[in-house]
């Protein structure tokens, strides 16, 4: 009433702000309230897949001490930013004094708050917070980029080595060794020479020889009885192919001969040194792979860095997290205070799933989702860029062809809004029950969730499609190209990164679903990890799902919350993946 | 980075270096497959024919392993009932540890939908179910011949929990309880008893799938059928925290989820006549808990136990089924007795050797 009167009186000049501000603070809320929701689910299923409730406090302040604190340091130095530091050093240690006050004032005023102290809501409120801030502000200086780069790629590569390991779980990595053999081999080296002596006959040779090995290869598995041992096979297929790239990808950056050697060694070396260890949860002589993928971006990264005398300060970093990992278990050890238990621990991750809590484990189901979501990306990824090809590239706007397109524009764009159970009951009729491939099998699995996100890689993929700008085409048209040479060398190259980010994203998906698993017949359990793609699987929302329904509460609470953590593990280093081969494509064209 | 010192390593060179260290790795680290090799050959003899029923799962086990070694191998497929599925996941958890060629997968769909989806159409050699075949089930596998035996897997008493804070209802007689669950249920509490409170009851129960359903609605309402005015849920979970959360809430469900969280809710003791007895293993196993104390089965199909590894695992769960730290212990079921047990087993025996001829 006051704002209308005053308005009223003074005409035209003052405007009521009141409005404003209410409808901006508002709309804050509105933005924030799914993430705080969110956000106090996730503290609460980290504290109890970590058992940080039952965690002496004293434990958590030597490691804040020994580990946080400096890793803060280092970003700090990095940033350079005398005002952040303040700021930073301000928050830190405000928030500690704010936290405690809050807390307790809450618990004495209002209501206890079960299974949190003040000193794991200071971890998460504050520190977390501050720690992720100073990360990506230490990132983008010299320093910072050389230290996370070291870890990032390094860590990123073994990821990437153990995910293509698992699969080996269920591929036959003999026929495998033929057909590296006999198909990639011949085929990269017609492609080599055709590149080396500019000979197209030789370029174009390079399908046809490759095809003809892998044909032959598969007759001559049965045949061929006496194969080379599993570590030889990585060391083969995956550890000289590996270490050769990482030598090539040195030189053609402008290193030396000397220094791609030493690149290429590096990795081969640690190729080698896969060859006498390994874990029972991947297969025989897999650790050449990871080794191997962790060493060569780590090897790239070390002679990027030493070769551009910037920022090789950062190379210190993984010493600081050593030594404070180190000196933390010893402080921890000499006072002898007990760390916490965490139902999130190797066991966890490598052990077949238990009547009993402390026992029981995610091995089979892991290595379920990774199989199905190996063959879901190749199968969306084929159909999506297909259709999205089809309905951008070819097709006309008006006429016959015009009309039949947009009808099936229009039923994809529906399709993305059917229920995941519709496609569940899809795969068991169809896959399932028609074609024979079999109840709750990878490949009835694959298939399904293949259909069920194809509607977002296909509108995805044609978004990035349509986002090349026609000039492009045109002017691949001017210089006599045909339509399938500029689809090829100008729009799918110019439109990958949205593709693949489309595509990753969608499959973020398809990890987490579970009705049309349940749909289609997919196990609760397995002990034991899938012996090949025909084979009855289990999945971690699967899982999980039948664990949360467990009477014992160390299910419910301790085992459940340490799965949602290792699915949400896995979906953010997919997404991450993502955003790193985005901003890398965006980069390179 | 100027080339100011030649190159010592040449491409030549290198390949040459590399080329060596391989052929000597290969001479050095071969190995020869026996039998045929391991992944690949199991696989396409699964995708084929499954539409036909009971053929099918046998092409799996028989072309891998060679009939002469004694170790087991094959798949094992289990469904049905969510209150048997603790029980058998932790007999096949013992039985994978001894057998790791043997891979076992359980379900937890509930009996019915195990029977009529797996089981009766020959995609499962095993269903749990937490009471007898019905005629239709039973309809459905002879159209698709699938043959089946029935073995006792333990006792369970179906437990009706109430609040904590529910002082009132602690002992009720059937005919109460059947007063709250028939279709034309009571409202109030007060309906129920005079002296209980005007307050509307909030029922929690299975769904229509379960096992524990089907029982229920057999032994304590009869020709009265099951209300359909009540919450319905395959998860005992569901059940547990909807009659924690409010105060005149009743509901039912398997012993061992009661027997695990004994603080979270009440049990009621039923009254069948001869006074109010509270469920535990102790009265279940005597049979004084009536009419709710009941057995659990699973149904292994007989073709199945035709493959040796299945008519294994069959033998180890039966053998199993008195062994009172896992099943009471671990999974909080009665055990049988040992005449049980020695009567199951020969019940198996029969079958396996009609099934290996």
């Amino acid at each position: 009433m006051a704002v209308d009167r005053e308005r009223a009186g003074a005409g035209f000049g003052e405007v009521s702000r009141v409005k404003g501000v209410a409808f901006r603070y508002v709309s804050f809320g509105a933005s924030i309230v799914g993430l705080v929701a969110l956000a106090t689910l996730l503290v609460y299923v980290f504290i109890d897949a970590f058992d940080l409730a039952n965690t002496n406090p004293v434990w958590l302040l030597v490691y804040f001490l020994t580990l946080v604190v400096p890793f803060i340091g280092f970003c700090l130095y990095s940033a350079g930013d005398r005002a952040l530091t303040r700021r930073t050093a301000l928050v830190l240690g405000g928030g500690l004094v704010a936290t405690a006050v809050a807390f307790e004032a809450i618990e004495l005023l209002i209501t206890p708050i079960p299974r949190l102290t003040w000193q794991l809501a200071y971890l998460f409120v504050v520190v977390a917070p501050v720690v992720s801030y100073v990360v990506f502000v230490g990132a983008q200086k010299p320093v910072g980029a050389t230290g996370f780069g070291l870890l990032g790629r390094t860590l990123g590569g073994a990821v990437l080595g153990t995910a293509v390991a698992i699969l080996f779980i269920v591929l036959d990595m003999r026929l495998w060794f033929l057909v590296f053999t006999l198909g990639v081999v011949p085929a990269g080296a017609a492609r080599a020479y055709g590149r080396y002596r500019g000979s197209g006959r030789a370029l174009g040779l390079s399908i046809p020889v490759g095809v003809l090995g892998a044909v032959a290869a598969v007759f001559l598995r049965d045949v061929l009885r006496t194969y080379p041992t599993p570590p030889f096979i990585f060391i083969w297929t995956f550890g000289a192919p590996i270490a050769l790239a990482a030598g090539l990808f040195v030189l053609n950056r402008g290193g030396t001969r000397r220094s791609a050697a030493a690149v290429g060694g590096v990795s081969l070396a640690a190729a080698a040194v896969g060859t006498v260890t390994g874990s029972s949860a991947l297969p025989e002589g897999s650790a050449v792979l990871v080794f191997a993928a962790a060493a060569a971006p780590l090897a790239i990264h070390l002679h990027g860095v030493l070769d551009a005398e910037k920022g090789r300060v950062g190379l210190v970093l993984p010493v600081i997290l050593g030594g404070g990992v180190l000196l933390g278990a010893a402080l921890v050890g000499a006072f002898g205070i007990p760390g916490p238990d965490p139902w999130l621990d190797p066991g966890y991750l490598t052990e077949a799933p238990s009547r009993t809590a402390v026992e029981a484990g995610l091995y089979p189901a892991i290595v379920g989702s990774v199989i199905i979501i190996a063959l879901v990306a190749v199968l969306s990824f084929v159909l999506g860029v297909g259709a999205a090809v089809f309905l951008e590239e070819y097709t006309a706007d008006t006429g016959v062809v015009g009309a039949i397109a947009r009808i099936i524009q229009i039923n994809i764009a529906n399709l993305a809004a059917v229920p995941s159970v519709v496609y569940g009951l899809l795969g068991l009729g169809l896959f399932a029950n028609l074609l024979g491939f079999g109840f709750g099998t990878a490949v009835t699995a694959a298939l399904t969730l293949s259909l069920l996100i194809l509607p977002i890689t296909v509108i995805s993929a044609q978004e990035a499609i349509r986002a090349v700008p026609d000039e492009l085409r045109q002017g691949s048209y001017a210089m006599g190209a045909t339509r399938w040479q500029t689809t090829k060398k100008v729009v799918l190259p110019e439109a990958m990164p949205g593709i693949l980010t489309g595509t990753i994203l969608a499959l973020g998906r398809a990890i987490g679903e579970t009705a049309p698993l349940i749909m289609i017949g997919a196990a609760t359990t397995v002990f034991s990890a899938p012996s090949n793609v025909w084979s009855r699987f289990s999945a971690m929302p699967m899982q999980i799902y039948a664990w949360a329904n467990f009477p014992q509460a160390e299910f419910r609470y301790g085992v459940v919350a340490a799965g949602v953590v290792t699915l949400l593990i896995v979906l953010l280093s997919m997404n991450t993946t993502a955003i790193i081969v985005r901003n890398k494509l965006e980069r390179d064209s | 980075m100027a080339p100011s010192h030649p190159d010592r390593l040449t491409r030549r060179n290198a390949i040459k270096a590399i080329g060596g260290a391989g052929a000597i790795g290969l001479a050095g680290c071969t190995e020869t497959e026996s039998g045929n090799g391991n992944g690949n050959g199991g696989g396409n003899g699964n995708g084929g024919g499954s539409s036909d029923g009971s053929g099918d799962g046998s092409s799996d086990g028989s072309d891998g392993s060679d009939s002469g070694s004694d170790q087991l191998s094959g798949e094992i497929n289990i469904a049905g009932s969510s209150t048997v599925f603790p029980l058998m996941t932790a007999v096949a958890e013992d039985f994978s540890e001894q057998n790791p060629e043997v891979s076992i997968d359980v379900s937890s769909t509930g009996s019915g939908g195990g029977f009529s989806n797996f089981f009766c159409v020959g995609e499962t050699d095993f269903n749990n179910a937490s009471r007898p075949i019905q005629e239709e089930e039973m309809n459905l596998c002879s159209e698709n011949d699938v043959e089946y035996v029935e073995l006792v897997a333990a006792t369970d008493a179906l437990t009706i929990v109430i609040n904590n804070d529910n002082d009132f209802a602690t002992e009720m007689t059937v005919d109460e309880l059947s007063q709250i669950w028939q279709s034309d249920a009571a409202e109030t509490w007060d309906e129920v008893r005079d002296e209980w409170p005007n307050e509307e009851i909030d029922r929690y129960g299975a769904a229509d799938t379960s096992g524990t359903y089907d029982y229920f609605l057999e032994n304590v309402m009869g020709e009265a059928g099951h209300t359909d005015d009540y919450q319905a849920t395959e998860q005992d979970n569901t059940i547990a925290q909807g009659v924690a959360g409010s105060e005149f809430a009743i509901g039912y469900f398997g012993f061992a989820y009661w027997f695990q969280n004994q603080d979270q809710i009440t049990p009621v003791a039923v009254d069948n006549g001869d006074g109010p007895v509270e469920p535990s293993l102790k009265t279940a196993s005597s049979g004084e808990y009536q009419p709710l104390s009941r057995p659990l089965f699973t149904y292994p199909s007989i073709s199945s136990l035709a493959e040796e590894h299945i008519a294994e695992f069959a033998r180890y769960f039966v053998d199993q089924t008195d062994n009172e730290e896992l099943v009471a212990g671990d999974v909080g079921y009665v055990p049988a007795t040992q005449e049980t047990k020695e009567e199951q087993m020969q019940t198996l025996e029969d079958a396996i050797e009609q099934a290996q001829g």
